[in-house]
């Protein structure tokens, strides 16, 4: 009886109240839609940065007049560099890359790109040695350490955490825009749900003066319109769930195509989106049950 | 059962008691407090001091959660019926026990033996717009009367009635005052209140100027 009763009234309630119904639902919508891409970006970055911290490589030049007497890197400096590198701590690999690999590798890179490709001259680049890190907190003290030992043959050197750093920058900052988009969004449906609370409360307190009256609980009064707002904000948090899923599918897999294609960037997966979908639905539920909670608290006397 | 009630400026210094299964006329002029004190009883208004007691309901002291049990123990009717008019005749009475958690086969048995005491038989299926005055008072009374009250509280309940279909109202009032529940009628109605001989409190500007045993409505 009890269920059937609050079913059959919130039921009514959301068709009598459809417009307002609706436009909370949209807005809801939105605003979890926005923070669940949020959280997406958020994870993919934390993912991506996990990959980067695999990869990330300094490279030390080698002068040019060093490579010419010793092309192979077996006498010192470039010898010495080599074995002081590889006895820092941390580190877990020194490769050295003599000036035809460095060409080899460059036609690579810029394969898709022939003009630039053709630019390049063989034995104009400079040979090096590649350093990977284990432990990211190394990175620093291995780098500051060597950078700048001209004695050992050290013409320059090249730090790939700067390119990773603007790419995570750019990142954070469509995060964070999608989080000021999604407050400001959130203000405007608590706003919505206070309204439809009311109007809803308005439009049935004939029904609510009469169970006043014959000593309906505040619950069972008020249950209704509470449901309600939970309800619109369930079936919004759902649309936002199927929102993320098409942004996932048309968006990040076809836009991100290229980017993913650098392997830096960890794919947002189906279990990624599931695993934000559970949030969403919780925010919504909390938010329009608290929203509504204290408007009728507030506003609807018992 | 004893109500005492003070209160300033609707109502002040008046101390009276109507006992269980009377039937009692509150008379005066509109704004005399006569609403005033139907709000106290049912906890809508407190009182600035005094205290109040209906039955075992210390009412100005209730808590805010024992407020329902206080009012499943008051039937209302008023003047303007209050139905609501989306819902059909027999409808419109379940809501009172559907919204206090009554089992639905209580209601489906309950329902129908209330609206053929106040003398609806036929027509339960009924929507208040197609009913007359008179018929949609007798709504109201089902409607409070059937969760079985101590007490009914009837404000002006002929105030929109013709005086036939009044005298047929107050029958039913008494019926229902017959079967045990205190009835307390607010009302204008001189005849009715000449006719019975009952009961008769007159306020006046807050006052209690009047408490007869077997009254009548006054000259004047």
């Amino acid at each position: 009886m009890r269920a059937h009763f609050i079913i059959t009234e919130v039921l009514t309630g959301l068709r009598r109240n459809a417009t307002m119904t609706i436009a909370m639902i949209i807005t809801t919508a939105i605003t979890l839609g926005m923070f669940g891409g949020g959280l997406l970006v958020i994870q993919m970055a934390e993912k991506s940065q996990k990959i980067f911290l695999d990869r990330v490589e300094m490279e030390f030049y080698i002068n040019p007049e060093v490579t010419e007497r010793d092309p192979q890197c077996e006498s010192d400096p470039c010898a010495q560099l080599r074995r002081g590198l590889e006895n820092e701590a941390g580190v877990t690999s020194v490769t050295y890359i003599d000036k035809d690999e460095a060409y080899k590798r460059a036609k690579e890179i810029f394969a898709n790109n022939p003009d630039l490709a053709e630019n390049i001259v063989e034995g104009t680049l400079p040979a090096s040695l590649r350093v990977r890190v284990s432990d990211p907190a190394q990175f620093d003290v291995v780098l500051n350490e060597y950078s700048n030992r001209k004695d050992l043959g050290v013409d320059a050197f090249k730090d790939d955490r700067k390119l990773v750093q603007r790419i995570f920058s750019v990142l954070d900052g469509v995060r964070n825009a999608t989080f000021a988009i999604a407050s400001v969004l959130a203000v405007a449906a608590i706003l919505l749900i206070i309204n439809t609370v009311q109007i809803a409360a308005f439009t049935r307190r004939t029904e609510v003066s009469i169970m006043r009256l014959v000593g309906a609980t505040r619950w069972y009064t008020q249950l209704p319109f509470l449901l309600e707002a939970v309800v619109s904000a369930l079936v919004g948090a759902l649309l936002a769930i199927g929102g993320l899923l098409l942004a996932k599918k048309f968006f990040f897999d076809t836009a991100l195509k290229e980017l993913y294609g650098v392997s830096f960037f960890a794919r947002i997966e189906l279990a990624d989106v599931l695993f934000v979908a559970p949030w969403l639905i919780l925010g919504g539920i909390v938010l329009a049950g608290a929203t509504a909670y204290i408007t009728l608290r507030v506003y609807v006397r018992e | 059962m004893q109500y005492k009630a003070s209160s300033r400026p609707a109502l002040k210094d008046l101390s009276f008691e109507i006992d269980k299964g009377e039937f009692a006329f509150l008379i005066g002029p509109s704004g005399s407090g006569k609403s005033t004190f139907f709000r106290l009883l049912l906890k809508e208004d407190r009182p600035t001091s005094g205290d109040i007691w209906l039955g075992e309901f210390h009412v100005n002291k209730l808590k805010a959660r024992e407020v329902p049990k206080l009012r499943q123990s008051i039937g209302c009717v008023f003047q303007d019926f209050r139905l609501l008019q989306k819902k059909t005749v027999a409808e419109n009475v379940a809501f009172a026990l559907e919204v206090i958690g009554r089992p639905r086969s209580t209601i489906q048995r309950v329902v129908p033996e209330v609206l053929e005491y106040v003398g609806l038989e036929g027509k339960h299926d009924r929507m208040p717009n197609e009913l007359s005055g008179g018929e949609m008072q007798r709504v109201a009374i089902a409607r409070a009367i059937v969760n079985r009250p101590l007490v009914l509280l009837a404000d002006e309940p002929t105030g929109n009635l013709d005086p036939e279909t009044s005298e047929e109202i107050v029958d039913v009032l008494d019926r229902v005052n017959r079967r045990g529940t205190t009835v307390i009628m607010a009302t204008h109605d001189r005849h009715i209140v000449d006719a019975m001989r009952r009961r008769v409190l007159e306020f006046d500007n807050g006052q209690l100027v009047r408490n007869d045993q077997q009254g009548v409505y006054g000259i004047g």
